[in-house]
């Protein structure tokens, strides 16, 4: 076990709803996302010294501090790579309260990414500078492949290839995820359950991914406050210990579109993000009782499960059909409906799952939940997190 | 410029092509000379606002190339009756058009020789018609 | 748009039928020489008897003659009437104006069909009498919902007699929407690192760098070889030949630029190194992994050329 684990705790979580437009501007999305978790760790503005986000967020931190009262921070601290860095804002935040660098950290991001910029429809059209991140996308863009899905699609034709897998198997992600979201009243889809015969009928986005093997687009904010465990056990709620946390960045890395490695049908950055995660937490694959697994899209929930060493490679399909992702399963997944199911917020939305299932309050509750595996985004540099209940 | 009498001529003889390239200069030149000044002809912005790809040739301009295609080949001597044509794919700048003809009848009540005419461009027919020209008969000076 | 038979638009248009719309009146010159000059110089018409006297007398002319397929240019209204879009001498008067307003706004002609009774000479005085034959209902064309003009149009000289006659159809048609340019494919980011990649690309030359320290390919480029270190680099020129090591096709979102759906591919080289690009001569239901391809080029916009890779029989 590392130094880091069981340090810190997630104190509280708070969110905005979860819509196709929000009719807000993202810096107040952030604000009230922030204030409302603060308010759940039971806790003031005043109190908060440190705050972290994305650098992909629009609104940095010091307008947040400015508008909702935090006033001063000591520590401040953005994460890369998109949605890879949603786990990554909690690890910032755990090392700084670890260290004594900060006491009550904010984690956030916040967006209009349904009604404002859409990454959906790709980077076409973006500007294109000379530096290297943008010199990257000269690769693929030119051709036609621009978009998160394309991308992804590209990967998960060969991981079909060489595992016999099909779209049903990618199908049945979507099923559970969306029978999740069906009895939760934050999800864009509450109530709304699918069969895999409408996964199948959904029309093609770029094959073989369908239209619902892609997360749902939304406006929302989601925050996280970040506490020693100490502080913790005096706030309202059982804390989220923050057993592990790990980034992870592969050999030979691009940004979704790592497909120069001998083998493209695992994601070497998600396997390192898991041996951290074993090894901070002294806990293995047996132990996690359930996970939050990026789900921007389909393809990729099923080499996590093979990275992370919930089944052997090029099985997950078997794993998933045996229903091992429901709530009575082996390993129930995305409890809140994920972000196909529930609303996509960069993940942030999936670690505050994660605290809800460690204390016991999420719609869809296994019985005895003690560790929680939650990752970040997948194609990119990517984090990850064991949350558990305090031992 | 020799001059072909009309019992020289036999029907179905072809005539030699001949191919015209089609410079943005040459549709703008032979519409001015036709005193055609249709923007569609010598515009190209407007040429596209009308519907059109670019500018392109106009019907007096086939109608000239026509004539000039029929007499090179039948000399000073021959004159010009007829000339009827139908348009199809438009002449724009940078295609070529390969005129090509054969002689389909023969009149000797007047000398009169039917030669049907058609031009090529990339696009397909820009021109199909039928040239009638008078010849000069054989005893003749 | 269309006007339709309640608004009497077809029995305003059919009123012209038959009706003479353009009474003779002699044209803006009488045959010259210099009118006749620019125009065999435009057409390239090298026969004589349009400029030299003597050669016209040769053939048992009395002199110069105008080339018939000019006839018509001798009664056009010149550059000042088609500027203030007078009526442009196809002699049309009112009935451009009922064409305009059923849209009809763009013309051309169609059809001529020309019968010359005698060869004009210098000092002729052409003037044109023009009668509508018919006007068809609404068709579809190729430039657009339009309308087919038939008129005769009759050449008399300066006494009265007829020199010419012509049929003449002109096409009057809504024009369709102007077509927007062609949008562009994303362009690649081209820096000092990678535009050795682009500028081979332009001379139709794949290339793949190669480290000069320890000869590794890598691609996508970069500046420094992660095996050795070196910052020291050229390029070795691939086969062209590879396979299909992954594909994609891509059907939403639409870009302009691209006709969905659309293949695109990783191609593993059989240097080793894999890119991205695109597949053509081949549908999406006959792409298998590992299919082998060959190379091809695509110079899709101005100033951009892209691989692009077709399957070939092993």
């Amino acid at each position: 076990m590392s130094g880091l684990s069981g340090r810190a705790a997630i104190a509280g979580i708070g969110a905005t709803e979860f819509s196709k437009d929000s009719g807000r501007s993202e810096l107040r999305l952030a604000c009230e996302a922030v204030l409302a978790a603060v308010a759940d760790a039971g806790l003031r503005p005043s109190d908060v010294d440190g705050m972290v986000t994305f650098t992909a967020d629009s609104s940095s931190e010091i307008h947040i501090a400015r508008s909702t009262g935090i006033g001063e921070l000591r520590f401040f601290s953005r994460v890369p790579h998109g949605g890879g860095a949603a786990c990554g804002t909690v690890q910032q935040a755990a090392m700084a309260v670890a260290t004594g660098v900060a006491e009550v950290v904010v984690c956030y991001r916040a967006f209009n990414e349904r009604s404002g910029h859409r990454f959906g429809l790709g980077r076409a059209d973006a500007p294109s500078g000379a530096g290297a991140d943008d010199a990257a996308f000269s690769w693929v863009s030119p051709f036609g492949l621009f978009t998160p899905a394309q991308w992804v699609a590209m990967f998960a034709r060969r991981y079909m290839h060489e595992y016999k897998a099909t779209t049903e198997d990618f199908g049945r992600v979507a099923v559970v995820d969306r029978k999740h979201a069906a009895v939760n009243p934050a999800a864009w889809f509450h109530g709304r359950p699918i069969t895999l015969a409408d996964h199948q009928a959904s029309r093609w986005i770029a094959e073989p991914l369908r239209l619902l093997d892609c997360c749902q687009e939304s406006d929302g904010g989601q925050a996280l406050v970040v506490v020693s465990a100490e502080r913790a056990r005096d706030l309202p709620h059982p804390p989220a210990l923050v057993l592990a946390a790990g980034q992870g960045s592969g050999a030979d890395q691009h940004m979704m579109t790592s497909y120069y490695r001998q083998d493209i049908t695992g994601i070497p950055e998600m396997g390192l993000v898991g041996r951290q995660l074993y090894g901070q937490s002294g806990l293995g694959p047996a132990d996690v009782d359930a996970a939050i697994l990026y789900d921007h899209f389909t393809p990729l929930v099923l080499p996590q499960l093979e990275e992370l060493g919930f089944c052997g490679r090029g099985e997950a399909r078997h794993f998933i059909a045996d229903g091992h992702l429901e709530v009575g399963g082996r390993l129930p997944v995305n409890t809140h409906g994920g972000q196909l199911g529930e609303a996509y917020i960069h993940g942030m939305n999936g670690i505050a799952e994660a605290v809800r299932l460690v204390r016991g309050t999420s719609v869809n509750q296994p019985p005895s939940v003690r560790h929680v595996l939650v990752t970040a985004g997948t194609g990119v540099p990517t984090s990850g997190l064991i949350l558990g209940a305090g031992r | 410029m020799r001059s072909r009498t009309y019992e020289e001529v036999t029907v179905g003889e072809t005539l030699p092509v001949l191919p015209v390239p089609l410079t943005r200069t040459l549709i703008v030149a032979t519409a001015i000379a036709s005193r055609d000044y249709q923007d569609v002809h010598h515009d190209p912005g407007l040429a596209v606002e009308r519907g059109s790809k670019d500018v392109f040739m106009n019907i007096l301009t086939t109608n000239g190339l026509i004539d000039r295609y029929v007499t090179e080949w039948a000399g000073p001597a021959a004159e010009v009756k007829a000339i009827k044509i139908r348009l199809g794919a438009p002449n724009y700048p940078g295609d070529t058009m390969v005129l090509t003809g054969a002689v389909t009848a023969k009149h000797d009540e007047d000398h009169r020789v039917e030669i049907a005419v058609r031009g090529d461009n990339g696009l397909g027919a820009h021109v199909t018609g039928v040239v009638a020209v008078r010849l000069p008969r054989g005893e003749e000076p | 748009m269309a006007l339709t038979e309640q608004d009497g638009y077809d029995e305003r248009l059919q009123e012209f039928t038959g009706r003479e719309v353009l009474q003779p009146r002699p044209g803006p010159d009488p045959v010259n020489v210099p009118m006749i000059r620019h125009w065999v110089e435009a057409m390239g018409d090298r026969n004589p008897i349009y400029l030299d006297e003597t050669a016209a007398r040769e053939t048992g002319r009395a002199g110069i003659v105008a080339p018939a397929s000019m006839t018509q240019a001798w009664t056009m209204p010149g550059y000042a009437a088609t500027a203030a879009r007078q009526d442009d001498g196809s002699g049309l008067g009112g009935l451009i104006a009922l064409l305009a307003e059923g849209g009809y706004t763009s013309v051309v002609a169609t059809d001529s069909e020309f019968a010359f009774h005698r060869e004009l000479v210098v000092g002729d005085h052409v003037g044109v009498r023009e009668t509508v034959e018919s006007i068809s209902p609404e068709k579809r064309t190729a430039l657009g919902a339009g309308r087919f003009v038939t008129t005769r149009r009759t050449y008399l000289d300066q006494h009265g007699e007829v020199v010419a006659e012509q049929r003449w159809r002109m096409l009057w048609f809504r024009p369709e929407q102007p077509q927007a340019p062609k949008a562009l494919r994303p362009r690649p980011a081209v820096n000092r690192d990678n535009a050795f990649w682009f500028e081979a690309a332009r001379e139709h030359r794949l290339v793949i760098q190669r480290c000069s320290g320890c000869a590794a390919l890598r691609h996508p480029p970069g500046p420094c070889c992660p095996r050795c270190g070196s910052y020291d680099w050229d390029t070795a020129e691939a086969s062209g030949r590879g396979r299909v090591h992954s594909f994609v096709v891509s059907h939403h979102p639409r870009h302009p630029a691209f006709e969905s759906p659309y293949l695109v591919a990783l191609v593993e080289l059989e240097e080793g190194t894999r890119l991205v690009a695109n597949l053509v001569g081949v549908t999406p239901e006959e792409v298998v992994i590992d299919m082998p391809v060959a190379l091809e080029w695509l110079d899709p916009d101005p100033g951009l050329t892209l691989p692009a890779f077709r399957p070939v029989t092993p």
